[in-house]
């Protein structure tokens, strides 16, 4: 009969309870790096306004990971969740890797929504539209 | 034939909770739990497809997406962050309320996440508002005029596909606080089954977490 115990108690009582004053911590540095974020983006950092913003972020949301979602005490889980994201890197980081080799969608020098896309040759660079001769002919 | 039925041992208290395809509360509990995980992967994967779009167009057009943020109110957006931070907090409350059977602490957090949950829609309501006014919609809708950089209408389609889905997603959290306040009401949560209150607190947490991505990617560009 010892099937019927298995999990019983495994996963309401086996970790200690959080308790508010933890939360009440957590709730503060999310507050305190929310005004770090909105006060950074106020300066010139050039191109590291973006990376100092997501990294802010990324501390954020770890936070709310590992203390309002518990998965500090819940590694199971912890690892359900990384799996997700490993598979979002991926999705990011070829897509990103590729973008580089492609031309423009559309010419830099349009002015109104794209209504229709030009239908260049994806393997040829769009020409831009001041009348010069495209090169080779 | 009925001696055997009445000398079984006393069959052990069924927990009023427990579904009968479980054996025990901890397993249900468990298996909620992973149940609610993978389908929070599923979502992080839904809204990954959105801000990889906005990362390929962001990476084309720095210019555009720089002009077109302007248009956003970054007061509106803080405010909004700090409104749900504080969802998030009264929600890891609220199921602490429910781990430690305070059936009236749950239900006060459960309402407060609520009105935070409110606050959020109602202030994502006049930023629309503002956009809807100015023609600042998304792909062919766009009808603002006035633009410095070509294609900033770019970015208002990944302004409203980003904030319209998760604003669908705070939407369908709010239904079930809603949802859990009325069982709440009625008793049902206590130390020994609180599986609901805990899965819509990961669902609402996962919410605020795409929140923090996205305030800083629609209202922070430098």
């Amino acid at each position: 009969m010892e099937h019927i115990t298995v999990g019983q108690h495994a996963a309401a009582h086996s970790h200690p309870i959080t308790g508010p004053p933890t939360y009440a911590l957590v709730l503060l540095a999310l507050l305190t790096l929310t005004a770090l974020t909105v006060t950074a983006a106020g300066i010139n950092f050039g191109p590291y306004n973006m990376v100092i913003a997501l990294v802010i972020a990324t501390v954020k949301a770890s936070l709310v990971a590992l203390f309002f979602m518990h998965l500090r005490h819940d590694k199971f889980s912890a690892v359900i969740f990384l799996t997700g994201l490993l598979f979002l890197a991926l999705f990011l980081i070829f897509t990103l890797f590729d973008i580089n080799t492609r031309t423009p969608l559309f010419p830099d020098n349009l002015k109104e929504p794209v209504k229709e896309f030009p239908g260049a040759p994806l393997n040829k660079p769009v020409q831009p539209s001041t009348g010069a001769a495209p090169a080779g002919s | 034939m009925s001696e055997a039925t009445t000398t079984l041992p006393a069959a052990p208290e069924h927990p009023p909770f427990l579904q009968h395809h479980y054996r025990a509360m901890g397993q249900q509990f468990d298996a909620g739990k992973i149940g609610m995980w993978l389908f929070l992967v599923t979502e992080v994967l839904l809204f990954g497809g959105l801000f990889v779009g906005y990362a390929i167009m962001h990476a084309k057009h720095p210019a555009a997406f720089f002009e077109a943020h302007h248009q956003l109110s970054r007061t509106l957006g803080t405010v909004n962050t700090v409104v749900l931070l504080v969802s998030s907090f009264t929600m890891v409350l609220a199921v602490w309320s429910a781990q430690t059977s305070k059936r009236k602490l749950l239900i006060l957090f459960l309402t407060l996440t609520l009105l935070c949950a409110a606050t959020f829609m109602v202030v994502k309501g006049f930023e629309y508002h503002h956009k809807f006014a100015e023609g600042l919609l998304p792909g062919n809708f766009y009808t603002h005029r006035g633009d410095t950089v070509p294609g900033q209408f770019m970015f208002f389609s990944f302004y409203f596909m980003m904030t319209g889905l998760h604003g669908i997603h705070v939407l369908c959290g709010m239904g079930a606080i809603s949802w859990l306040l009325r069982r709440a009401i009625r008793g049902h949560f206590s130390s020994a089954y609180y599986n609901p209150v805990d899965l819509v607190g990961l669902y609402w947490h996962l919410v605020d977490m795409v929140w923090i991505y996205l305030f800083p990617l629609l209202y922070l560009i430098s």
